[in-house]
């Protein structure tokens, strides 16, 4: 065979190789002995060549004994780069690699160990995490149920104190016509008498007021009373969008938003833009105006046809000074320390060695665990801490309906007070009931993972300042970019992808000349809940890295496990070598 | 595209004028025909005194290889108001110093006439004026004035009261000289075609701008403007401009003219019958294409090449204007460029990603976002804190760097260039004689007056590595925005009346602005080296001579299949006009491209001679692996095509710089004799081995191609042979575009793959054989150093590869040295014979008298190819040597 024998291959492969006439892989030739790593490709799969350059498909397979054997392009061999940490791939370069094995495992050694050391105490918190999170649908399933029945209840109620309102209100407009018709005659035999003493403009205009004024507010009513009537069931598209205004006010700020946008298409912006009499524009101006062609960014003096811009223009360049163009454009990744970090990232292999795991230090990374949405916050107070509530409803509704007697002429007034005031209170208590309802059965209809290991997500909210700009990540909800007072959207709640290791927002504000914003935020196991490293890498496709310990499986930990127990058991032989 | 923002023809009062004359309106006469100093002068005065107060002086020169060269200008001894702008630094000394001395005129009565050539003269004729070059036997080849749109406007001083300050939009030139343009007509007599007149988004071969079933077109025009979002069919002058015209026809050859002349030009081509109405019987009864050429200022300096081959014409313009320069090896390869790379993270993380997918590439380029606020020379020491570490990190795996250094300058008081620019007074002024304040990237910017020799040198000291901070021996520049781009100014460039260095007006230079600036980076990178390091520098504007100075590219292009398809006619127009390292933004530079057609453009890419990715950047990147594996692997087998190929380009760069014949060539230079090939820009030549066809539409799964000549073609993926002279229906797959090998040629390879092409230089070459029906092969290797300047003194290796009578001989055609030699070692350890039969079994190399076995190999070494052909193992000859390989 040739002075390079068994050269860059595997071990497990060698006995491919022990045969005088040896096959190509892919069946395309076959080759002697003498053939294999004789310098020349043979076989177009580089069956013939694991040993050298000649084959461009090939691989070179370095054993480095004390760190982990690696399979490297045949296009490294002896190409004068050391690539092995063994230096077995400059054979013939006339490069000089030292061997480095020892040092590089004994540092990958140290490095998985600490990521076991994360793993292990991260796959305890996930277990706690998980558990968490099944008593918490649990008692959130039941609150649910609970508030199912306490609205039948108080439907029921707020429906019998309504017919009492209304046939009070029906006695009161009765009462009121009558009494306006006295009047109107009382008045129309005043006014006779006035007319004849002398003349007064002001009478009929007032009257004509008035007159309006009633008009208007018995629509409204009748308005209010017909939307009353509607069955029960129609109620459910209310709901729904009770429930959005709920927990996602920001969703109907969006969604109006986004419509603006829809007529600022960029084709739009482009037709603007060539309408803009340019002639009308300073030298600054128009130098402006034909850079931000090029960089889709706003100008600073804005000509008046283009003054008439969306708000998420505004919020992208809120002050723009002599060098908008680049320090807008540097803003965002202008504080990329050097550990801090590579899109890139995502895109590696899992087995990369210290990837998985979030080692750095984000002092600038921040959790909210401070529910959501206030508004709820407050009802579920109500709700929770004062059991009594609906008995107490029930009761006073009760003693009114009773107490209030419709047929009575002339109407008490108090009396339709207290009926009105307490059809008020309970109708807006049934509100809240059923926004809570359906804040709660839109939180139980997610998808919260295999094992509900992210059901605490959907309260939290994540933050990472960089530079002028906080983000801030809501998982199932939204995410955002916010700087001083004005805030960008990144994307809605979209899906996890890639077996739950990306969360992805999609649909956020739309990007001058370019796509709607989005955020992928890719997950590794960590011990704390932190958010790093976001960045963009593509205009306008944000991507960020959250760690967490719902990451942090036990699958991939045995894994981590074995990894380190192979290193350890080739050490001591090589040690032996060395 | 805003259209309105740029002028047409009927906007610019010269052209409009210029297009308005009647033919025959010009009543120049030449009189007192003389020889003087070697030259045939004589006046051009006008028959009735107007519109020409005072006459014209007429000059003839010709110069070895039968160039003749007609300058046409005032009268310096009647006192015009100034001296109109004669272009300096373009013709080359070596050029001026062939003239040949002329000493006797042949009166014929109505006209004179001097030799040009063993078959060749040029004649005046005297009444009316008119230039022509004719055969001996009086058949005409090219003229000038034959129908009489001659036109000169003389500098006049202003009257009371005439305003002669022009305005578009907001703008207005105050035009101190008047009216000061030139118009006259050109015949190429014999013409199927014309083209050249680079930069136009257009089809190779020009179509008419005027005359019958044109409906209405701009003339070509040539003033170089940064467009924003071209279009992909268009006379619209874009960023560079050559007024170098040629003309092929079947009958006649292939001719050249070319005005040197930097100010606007604008150029109809006529359709026949244009002037049919005006009832004048043509001078001659030959067939032949009119032209019109037009120019705001300037001089009559017009070169007339007489070919006959189209070879021969690039070669004879290229001795005036200069020779391709020979490129720096790694810069043939292929460059990764983005708009931008944002820090030293992101370049990392680029670069590695490369050597994850084992895709090579050799320069990395960063935009100007990597300055510190647009300050060229500068760093964003946020983004970019170590420069240097950096660029080594690249270098210690043979990859390059390039930056980007942009013409204006920054008006900051604190900024060192600029103050220094200040001070020295080294900017370009406005008409009232202040520092021309223009707006670029930076917001408010001047722009260094580069016509003065002493701006460029100070300008190319600022590149050296001491000067410029976070430099090193590995980095490279990129000239951007050098039409001059001036976002503020009139047509998105500088004011027409901006005075430049000895009272030049910007009017009477602006298409050259851009050639000075890339003349003065190049310079600057000379410098840094010593002299020793050949600079390589990518710049947007051009103009006759920019071939000297390195790389063009054609601009900002769009990720659409046209602008893919109109690549191909513009690179090709850039090598016919001198400028053969020339490129089109892989993947377009505006908008997202999709899949395939980022695929298809790799595939095309690959074989422009300058092979660039680059991005605008609103668009989402678009780096190799982002889009799959199967279109990882299209791209990487694009991108290892070229650089398969790179010994083949290599030689191919070299035959430029000793000749000016472009690397990729339109299909006509290799057939000028097949018609079938002069209007075909969809495929064309590399060299006159690879005759590559572009795949122009998405899902195609047809091309029709038309393989030229009578001999036959081997596919270089199948090693299939087809016919020649014949169109191909052929199918196409996603996994290449079709490219063929010439029947009768010998094609260098080098098929093992690097993380770049620095790593390739010790590796073994596979010499690729296709006989032509007399089994018979010729090719060529040229190899050197790959950077220094000592291949001008002999330091490289040149072999004829020939085979012939079932021989192949490795020849040395290296011409004799001074002083300087290269060697290698580099052998050739594999060649692969396409048309042989099989019964050949062995062969015998000498000198050594070894005997080797022929057998069936892989045709490429790629993974999906299992096309085999005959090949001979090991033949492991030096490419340094002589040597004989024969086929037994």
């Amino acid at each position: 065979s040739s002075p390079r024998g068994f050269l860059g291959i595997p071990p497990q492969d060698l006995e491919y190789f022990k045969s005088d006439v040896i096959k190509c892989r892919d069946g395309s030739n076959k080759f002697t002995k003498a053939q294999l790593n004789d310098d020349f490709c043979d076989c177009a799969d580089g069956t013939d060549e694991p040993g050298t350059s000649a084959c461009p498909v090939g691989k070179f397979y370095c054993q480095n004994a004390g760190h982990v054997p690696l399979l490297i392009f045949s296009s490294r061999v002896n190409d004068g780069i050391c690539d092995c940490c063994d230096g077995s791939d400059e054979y013939d370069s006339g490069v000089n690699c030292p061997n480095t094995c020892w040092e590089a495992g004994k540092v990958a050694r140290e490095k998985l160990k600490k990521k076991i050391a994360t793993y292990q105490e991260g796959v305890s918190k996930r277990k706690q995490e998980i558990e968490q999170a099944k008593l918490a649908i649990t008692k959130d399933e039941a609150e649910l149920s609970k508030l199912k029945k306490e609205e039948e209840i108080l439907k029921e109620i707020v429906e019998q104190l309504r017919d009492r309102k209304e046939q009070i209100e029906k006695a009161e407009e009765k009462e009121r016509l009558e009494k306006e018709k006295e009047e109107k005659k009382k008045k129309e035999s005043e006014e006779k008498i006035n007319e004849e003493q002398k003349q007064s403009t002001e009478g009929p205009v007032n009257d004509h007021h008035e007159t309006i004024g009633e008009l208007d507010e018995h629509s409204h009513e009748q308005k209010i009373a017909e939307s009353k009537d509607e069955p029960a069931v129609a109620d459910t598209d209310d709901i729904a969008e009770h429930a959005a205004d709920d927990h996602g006010t920001a969703k109907v700020e969006a969604d109006i938003s986004h419509d603006t946008e829809g007529s600022a298409s960029p084709e739009h912006e482009g037709e603007q833009d060539k309408d803009v009499n340019t002639e009308g524009l300073s030298k600054e101006e128009l130098g402006r105006l034909v850079a931000s062609r090029w960089t889709g960014e706003n100008t600073e003096q804005q000509p008046k046809e283009v003054s008439e811009e969306n708000e998420e223009k505004h919020e992208e360049n809120p002050k723009v000074d002599d060098n908008s163009h680049d320090e807008e454009y540097s803003g965002y990744s202008s504080g990329m320390d050097e550990e801090n970090h590579k899109y890139d990232e995502d895109e590696m292999e899992e087995g990369d060695m210290d990837d998985e795991i979030d080692q750095n230090d984000h002092v600038d990374s921040g959790t909210y665990d401070a529910p959501y949405s206030e508004d709820h916050d407050d009802f579920s107070d109500t709700i929770s801490n004062s059991p009594s509530w609906l008995d107490k409803i029930q009761r006073t509704a009760r003693n009114i309906l009773q107490a209030v007697n419709v047929f009575r002429s002339p109407v008490d007034t108090s009396d339709a007070e207290r009926v009105r005031k307490e059809y008020d209170e309970s109708n807006a208590k049934l509100s809240k009931l059923r926004s809570r309802i359906s804040s709660l059965t839109q939180k139980l209809k997610h998808d919260f993972g295999p094992d509900k290991e992210f059901y605490s997500f959907y309260d939290c909210c994540f933050e990472y300042k960089e530079n002028k700009y906080t983000y801030k990540v809501c998982p199932f909800k939204q995410a955002s970019q916010m700087e001083g007072h004005s805030t960008t959207r990144l994307g809605n709640w979209d899906k996890f992808e890639d077996s739950y290791k990306v969360m992805l927002f999609s649909n956020g504000d739309r990007c001058w000349n370019g796509p709607d914003r989005s955020l992928k935020v890719r997950l590794r196991c960590g011990l704390k809940n932190e958010l790093a490293d976001v960045d963009e890498p593509s205009r306008c496709e944000y991507v960020a890295v959250l760690s967490t310990p719902a990451l942090c499986h036990e699958e991939k930990l045995k894994e981590l496990q074995h990894k380190l127990d192979l290193l350890n058991s080739e050490q001591p032989r090589q040690h032996e070598e060395l | 595209w805003k259209k309105d923002e740029f002028r047409n023809c009927k906007q610019t009062p010269f052209c409009h004028r210029a297009r308005s004359r009647s033919p025959r309106s010009c009543s120049l006469v030449a009189a007192d025909v003389a020889i003087h100093d070697g030259d045939l002068t004589a006046k051009l005065v006008s028959k009735n005194g107007e519109p020409f107060e005072n006459p014209l002086i007429l000059k003839l020169s010709v110069y070895k290889g039968g160039i003749l060269r007609v300058r046409v200008d005032e009268d310096p001894n009647l006192g015009p108001p100034k001296k109109r702008f004669e272009v300096p630094d373009v013709v080359l000394g070596e050029f001026e110093s062939s003239k040949l001395w002329l000493s006797r005129v042949s009166d014929e009565g109505v006209s004179s006439v001097v030799y040009l050539s063993s078959d060749l003269e040029a004649v005046v004729r005297h009444d009316p004026f008119e230039v022509y070059v004719r055969r001996k036997g009086g058949e005409r080849v090219l003229s000038m004035n034959s129908n009489g749109l001659f036109d000169f406007e003389q500098l006049r001083m202003k009257k009371e009261g005439e305003d002669w300050s022009e305005s578009f939009r907001s703008h207005t030139d105050s035009r101190p000289y008047g009216p000061q343009s030139i118009s006259f007509d050109v015949s190429f007599y014999g013409a199927d075609f014309v083209y050249g007149i680079p930069e136009h988004a257009t089809a190779l071969a020009l179509s008419p701008t005027r005359g019958p079933g044109v409906e209405f077109s701009e003339p070509y025009r040539l003033f170089n403007l940064d467009v924003f979002e071209y279009l992909h069919d268009s006379p619209f002058g874009i960023y560079g401009s050559i007024p170098l015209m040629l003309s092929h026809g079947k009958g006649s050859g292939t001719n050249g003219f070319f005005w040197l002349n930097a100010a606007e030009m604008q150029i109809d081509v006529l359709g026949k019958g244009w002037d049919a109405e005006d009832g004048i019987a043509l001078p001659s009864s030959q067939e032949r294409i009119d032209t019109h050429w037009m120019s705001e200022a300037g001089i009559v300096d017009a070169f007339f090449f007489l070919g006959p081959e189209p070879k021969d014409v690039v070669q004879q313009y290229t001795s005036v204007t200069g020779r391709p320069s020979m490129p720096q090896h790694f810069a043939t390869a292929y460059h990764q460029c983005r708009w931008n790379y944002r820090d030293e993270e992101d370049v990392g993380n680029v670069d590695s990603k490369f050597d994850e997918f084992d895709i090579p590439y050799d320069v990395l380029w960063l935009d100007i976002e990597h300055t510190n606020g647009k300050r060229y020379f500068t760093w964003d020491s946020a983004l970019f804190p170590h420069p240097e570490e950096m660029q080594k990190k690249l270098a210690d795996k043979g990859r390059h760097m390039v930056t980007i250094v942009d013409p204006h300058i920054k008006r900051d008081d604190d900024y060192y260039i600029h103050k220094e620019a200040t001070n020295n007074g080294y900017y370009v002024k406005d008409s009232s004689g202040k520092d021309y304040d223009g707006w670029c990237w930076p917001g408010s910017s001047s722009y260094l007056d580069v016509l003065n020799p002493e701006i460029r040198s100070w300008w190319a000291d600022k590149f050296s590595l001491q000067n410029y901070a976070g430099s090193t021996p590995s980095l490279y520049i990129w000239n951007d925005m050098n039409e001059p781009s001036v976002f503020n100014g009139p047509e998105v460039t500088m004011p027409r009346d901006a005075l430049h260095h000895g009272g030049v007006e910007h009017r009477e230079l602006h298409n050259a602005y851009g050639y000075y600036f890339h003349m003065a980076t190049a310079d600057g990178l000379l410098k840094r080296g010593n002299g020793n390091d050949r600079p390589f520098v990518l710049s947007r504007a051009f103009f006759p001579g920019s071939q000297r100075y390195g790389a063009i590219w054609t601009g900002d292009n769009t990720a659409e299949w046209e602008h893919l398809r109109v690549s191909v006619p513009m690179v090709l127009t850039l090598g016919l006009t001198g400028i053969t390292f020339a490129g089109a933004d892989v993947g377009g530079f505006f908008g997202n491209p999709d899949t395939e057609l980022l695929v298809r453009w790799y595939q095309l890419g690959a074989y422009y001679p300058f092979f660039r990715a680059h991005a605008h950047h609103d668009t989402k990147r678009r780096e190799p692996w982002l889009f799959g594996d199967r279109n990882t692997e299209l791209m990487r087998d694009a991108i290892r095509t070229r650089y398969i190929l790179l010994p083949y380009f290599y030689t191919l760069f070299r035959e430029a710089n000793t000749t000016g014949v472009p690397v990729m060539r339109p299909l006509w230079m290799e057939f000028p004799a097949d018609e079938a090939t002069f209007k075909n820009d969809e495929a064309f030549m590399v060299g006159n081995s690879i005759l590559v066809q572009g795949i122009y539409t998405a899902g195609a799964k047809h091309a029709s191609v038309y393989l030229p000549g009578g001999q036959s073609w081997y596919d270089m993926k199948t090693g299939v042979a087809y016919k020649g002279g014949v169109t191909h229906n052929l199918g196409v797959s996603d996994d290449s575009i079709p490219a063929f090998q010439k029947a009768g040629t010998i094609i260098p390879r080098k098929d093992r793959f690097r993380r770049s092409s620095t790593q390739m230089v010790n590796d073994p070459y596979t010499l690729v054989i296709a006989l032509d029906g007399s089994l018979e092969a010729e090719g060529e290797l040229y190899v050197d150093d790959g950077k220094s300047f000592e291949f001008g003194q002999g330091a490289y290796i040149h072999r004829r590869f020939s085979f012939t009578k079932g021989q192949l001989t490795s020849t040395n055609i290296a011409a004799p040295g001074s002083g300087k030699t290269f060697s290698s070692n580099c052998i050739i350890d594999r060649i692969i014979l396409l048309g042989l039969s099989s019964g050949n079994k062995s062969a015998l190399v000498e000198p050594g008298n070894i005997k080797l076995t022929i057998e069936p190999g892989p045709l490429n070494l790629h993974a999906r190819s299992s096309s085999k052909a005959l090949t001979i193992r090991r033949p492991n000859v030096r490419i340094a040597d002589d040597w004989t390989i024969k086929i037994l």
